[in-house]
């Protein structure tokens, strides 16, 4: 611009009305007005009469009056429109870069305001990616939303959302008439063995009904997918169909490999397709995919109906709710309820939309972390809006200065907005930068199977959290400044003699409400972490009822194709208990079934010799008789099991405690006689009760230990064993040992996992424990946050009466008396907040409540230890800008003015 | 007669180019300029005053007319000038083009170049 020309806005600034869209219609009229009348006037100074020079006026408007007045509106209008929106463009820019001049002059705060926006910021865009990604995107599967999780439930089993059984499945698909299709898989991945490329090779293997794809609307990337009649041994061949991933690491990307045979569990079987890249169904990690290849005569055999181990899946019809299609399963499962009372009679049914389903017991620990990483956000806001409020008031007569001087309040409002704003901003860009890592971090950090960590990205949800977060921390930074920067009158401020110790009276007051806020939240904050690491820490106490500590679990499944009798079996699992105890380093081995506190359990119903059948369920495991001597389990009662409890032998069992106290309170359990059916019949196998062991907790330490049976394995075989071995020392390091001798047993043989007990122990804790560090993790930066804020506001106030302070020392005050006078304020102020943060905690735990093992969501410990040592740590704060403050040389301090 | 489609505009901007004009002073170049060829509606003149002003090619503010009537005075801005200076240089090229088709004395297409 050259120098002498008046910029159009500021022009059109003084010519005052120019801004509503009315008074630019009336502008136009006058214009056009103008326009006429000199044209009038110059036709009547060529001699024109009058009233044939305004006709004549008239004519070359150009339609008439009221028409051309019309558009000479709108075009008006539209200018004035297009015209504001570029001044206010301008302005913001002008107010972006004056904010970027005064952050510069004060780059310690700029610097402070932008880390502590960056870090929550980042935390956030961390944990709303998993929020995005579990909770928020739809399935990517074709018309997700129609998708529906089918379940069965029994109240007396305390069952719910529980697998279904396989008749009862094929009974909803084809009665119910609700459903386009439903499919089932077992919750359960099996194992195959790759033999034939390089080293045997375990691969994990998923049983679906052949529907499963279709259903889903995934189509292969190469070959096929099942057809829905491979659902049975008589609709073909089996064939396997392979996950990308695995034809891509495995296979090496062949494409000529769909049509051919490989060698899976040592049987020759068709690869019929490869799956697209990048399927991938919530909770099923497997390699190979096959069908479940049932019998037609299964239909109507008991098991059928009665093993309940399907998850099963469905899409619903065009048209049809959710409603809808739960009355139309009800009438089936009342149907199956009377024609099948032996099996259907306790058995209820009910669906969920799939994506709810799949989120299940990991959308309350997220929903729990997205609110502390919010909450922390918050607290970080307020910690910004007091530094900036800090700023302001110190340039309290600058901002009087310029409204005395004409500037718009409205400006000066925008200018402290644009600061915010552009904080904000800028510690928006470097959160997402931190986010980004974070995501990293989560998806490193998480405990396995509970993100899916291939799909969290930073997707265009993601980049509109954060701009919104950053954009609503622009608003909650600047409010407090621009709130009191507005209310105080310049002619009050310009009094006050320069003396800027007594302004910002009610900056003051602002910063006091903010930090208190702050440490209310970070109070709530900490109190959640407190709750939830206490209830991790009792988890960790709980004995599981076994010693875990140097024992070596090795797991292993037979391939039944070449195990395909009890004899082979049980011959390999004997020679090689037998060989592991004679490992350099062992103490004991021992075979199970399963491990305690691993992710699976067998459990069956039960019925008592003599009694009146049980509505109750047990859980049952297949052991070795050296498995209480190697887990250190006690024997309570009777005897342990022998190598005389032999397949030929008399059916012997142990039982646990408490399924001693549960069934035979006052009552001799040894000698009772038991089987795995609630209802016995001819062909039932009655076990003799040997002995009383004690409880181990199955599932995980935070369940109790349930009714548990324990049988001699060979009186019950499977294929799949789990061989321990109890070690002198470090049982890792007997872990190479233990690979080699089962390759020198069966050299084709793939071993599934090797843990130690204490590793399995801990994995079984390791969401519990992922939460707990967490929260921690963000309760401790809002502590951080919070207790600097206290200083942050001592310390402002300690400068403000050093003055003060140094006239009563010099009066002869003692140290601590004069401290006590700005200590008193940050303890008071922090005070008031706990007292709020305590109130917002008693509504915000009850929400972790499920999440709590043995810790009430008000638990008095950490209800009086937190409140205590936040007060405690905001009085140190508070106390050294004092003890500084104090401390300096009263005759300094006097003539600092 | 009316003018071409697009060239009022430039023409505005032409006769901004000796100073600050009011609406009428516009219409009155152009007319006495053209020699009466062209003639300009007052409503189609203040559309083109606006859409310029929108386009901040033209600056405005009110003053008085030697009639002693308020009007509004149009100047040019820094923009409009550059922008003139563009449209006229595709003006003269368009006039010129057409000029050359007006005067051709053949129909044969390849002829031409």
């Amino acid at each position: 611009m050259k120098p002498g020309e008046i910029r159009a806005g500021v022009r059109r600034l003084f010519e005052l009305a120019v801004r509503r869209p009315e008074r630019a219609a009336a502008d136009a009229d006058a214009e056009l007005q103008s326009l006429v009348d000199e044209q009038a006037l110059y036709l009547m100074a060529r001699g024109m009469p009058e009233a044939a020079a305004r006709g004549e006026a008239l004519r070359r408007v150009g339609g008439t009056l009221s028409e051309s007045g019309a558009r000479v509106h709108r075009s008006a209008e539209q200018r004035e429109r297009r015209l504001k929106l570029h001044e206010w463009l301008e302005d913001l820019v002008a107010d972006l870069r004056y904010a970027v001049r005064t952050l510069r002059r004060s780059p310690a705060l700029a610097g402070a305001a932008l880390l502590t926006l960056a870090l929550p910021i980042g935390a956030n865009t961390a944990i709303f990616s998993a929020v995005s990604a579990v909770l928020l995107r739809p399935l990517p599967f074709r018309d997700p939303a129609r998708l529906v999780m089918l379940w069965e439930e029994n109240p007396d089993f305390h069952w719910h959302q529980a697998d279904a059984a396989p008749a009862n499945m094929l009974d909803w698909k084809e009665q119910a008439g609700v459903f386009s299709d439903v499919a089932g898989y077992p919750d359960f991945a099996g194992t195959a063995t790759l033999t034939g490329y390089g080293e045997p090779r375990l691969l994990n293997a998923q049983p679906v009904t052949g529907n499963f794809f279709d259903l889903l609307g995934i189509r292969a990337a190469l070959g096929r997918t099942f057809r829905d009649a491979e659902t049975w041994r008589d609709g073909g061949p089996p064939g396997v169909v392979l996950s990308h991933r695995a034809w891509r690491d495995v296979f090496g990307a062949d494409r000529g490999l769909v049509g051919r045979s490989v060698q899976l569990g040592g049987r020759a079987t068709e690869v019929i397709g490869v799956l697209p890249e990048g399927f991938a169904f919530p909770g099923l990690e497997a390699d190979v995919w096959q069908t479940v290849r049932w019998d037609r005569s299964d239909r109507a055999q008991i098991w059928f109906r009665r093993a309940h181990w399907l998850r099963v899946i469905g899409r619903l019809k065009p048209g049809v709710t959710l409603g809808g299609a739960d009355a139309a399963l009800q009438a089936v499962v009342t149907r199956l309820k009377r024609d099948y009372p032996v099996t259907n009679i306790h058995m209820g049914a009910g669906l969920t939309p799939l994506h709810e389903f799949l989120a299940g017991n990991t959308k309350l620990p997220l929903l729990v972390m997205f609110g502390a990483v919010a909450t922390l956000l918050l607290i970080a806001c307020a910690n910004v809006a007091n530094l900036l409020l800090v700023r302001a008031a110190g340039r309290e007569r600058e901002a009087a200065l310029r409204l005395a001087l004409g500037a718009g309040r409205g400006r000066l409002l925008r200018q402290a907005l644009a600061e915010s704003l552009l904080l904000a901003g800028l510690g928006g860009a470097a959160g997402l930068g931190l986010g980004w890592w974070g995501v990293r971090m989560l998806a490193a950090l998480q405990p396995e199977g509970m993100l899916p960590v291939h799909d969290i990205t930073l997707s265009w949800r993601v980049l509109l959290y954060v701009s919104g977060a950053a954009a609503l921390s622009a608003l909650l930074c600047g409010a407090a400044p621009m709130l009191w920067t507005g209310r105080r009158v310049p002619a009050d401020v310009l009094r006050d003699e320069g003396r800027t110790a007594s302004g910002g009276r009610r900056a003051r007051h602002w910063g006091d409400v903010l930090l208190a806020s702050q440490v209310a939240l970070a109070l709530t904050l900490t109190l959640g972490a407190g709750l939830l690491v206490r209830s991790y820490l009792r988890l960790q106490r709980v004995g599981p009822g076994f010693d875990s500590h140097n024992v070596l679990a090795v797991q292993l499944t037979l391939p039944g194709t070449r195990y395909d009798s009890t004899r082979k079996v049980l011959a390999f699992y004997a020679e090689l208990e037998r060989q592991a105890r004679a490992l350099p380093g062992a103490e004991a081995a021992a075979l199970v079934s399963l491990v305690p506190l691993g992710p699976s359990s067998w459990s069956s119903q039960m019925a008592i010799a003599g009694r009146q059948p049980i509505d109750g369920q047990v859980v049952h495991r297949e052991l070795s008789p050296e498995y209480q001597r190697v887990m250190r389990v006690p024997l309570l009662r009777g005897r342990l099991l022998s190598e005389a409890d032999r397949q030929d032998a008399p059916y012997v069992v142990l039982i646990n405690e408490t399924l001693a106290r549960t069934y035979f309170r006052g009552e001799d359990p040894l000698g009772q006689r038991l089987i795995f059916d609630r209802v016995p019949d001819s062909t039932s196998n009655w076990r003799t009760v040997v002995g009383v062991v004690g409880d181990e907790r199955q599932s995980s330490l935070a369940v109790d230990p349930q009714p548990e049976i324990l049988e001699p394995y060979p009186q019950e075989s499977r294929n799949g064993m789990t061989l321990l071995i109890r070690t002198a020392n470090d049982p890792a390091s007997l872990a190479p040992a233990a690979r080699r001798l089962v390759a020198r047993l069966d050299p084709l043989l793939a071993i599934s996992s090797i843990k130690t007990m204490d590793e399995v122990r801990s994995q079984s804790l390791a969401r519990d424990r992922f939460l707990a560090v967490l929260m921690l993790a963000f309760a401790g930066v809002g502590m951080v946050l919070g207790i600097v804020g206290v200083y942050g506001v001592v310390a402002q106030l300690a400068r403000r009466r050093m003055r003060e302070m140094g006239i009563r020392i010099a009066l002869g005050a003692r140290g601590m008396q004069v401290q006590w006078l700005v200590v008193r304020h940050g303890v008071t102020v922090t005070g008031i907040g706990i007292g709020l943060g305590l109130l917002l905690a008693l509504a915000a735990t009850r929400v972790i409540r499920t999440l709590l093992f043995q810790v009430a969501p008000i638990d008095p410990l950490t209800f009086m230890a937190v409140p205590v040592l936040v007060l405690l740590t905001a009085g140190l704060a508070s106390w050294l800008p004092a003890a500084r403050a104090s401390r300096a040389d009263p005759c300094q301090v006097l003539r600092m003015d | 007669m009316a003018l071409l489609k697009g060239t009022l505009d430039v023409l505005v901007l032409k006769a901004l180019s000796f100073g600050p004009l009011h609406g009428f002073e516009i219409t009155r170049w152009i007319e006495d300029g053209s020699g009466g060829e062209f003639t300009i509606e007052s409503a189609a003149l203040l559309q083109a005053l606006h859409r310029l002003e929108e386009r901040r090619l033209l600056g405005a503010e009110w003053g008085i007319t030697e009639n002693n009537r308020r009007a509004r005075y149009y100047s040019l801005t820094p923009a409009g000038r550059a922008h003139l200076r563009t449209e006229t240089a595709a003006l003269r090229n368009s006039v010129a083009a057409l000029a050359g088709l007006l005067n051709a004395r053949t129909a044969s297409l390849a002829a031409g170049r």
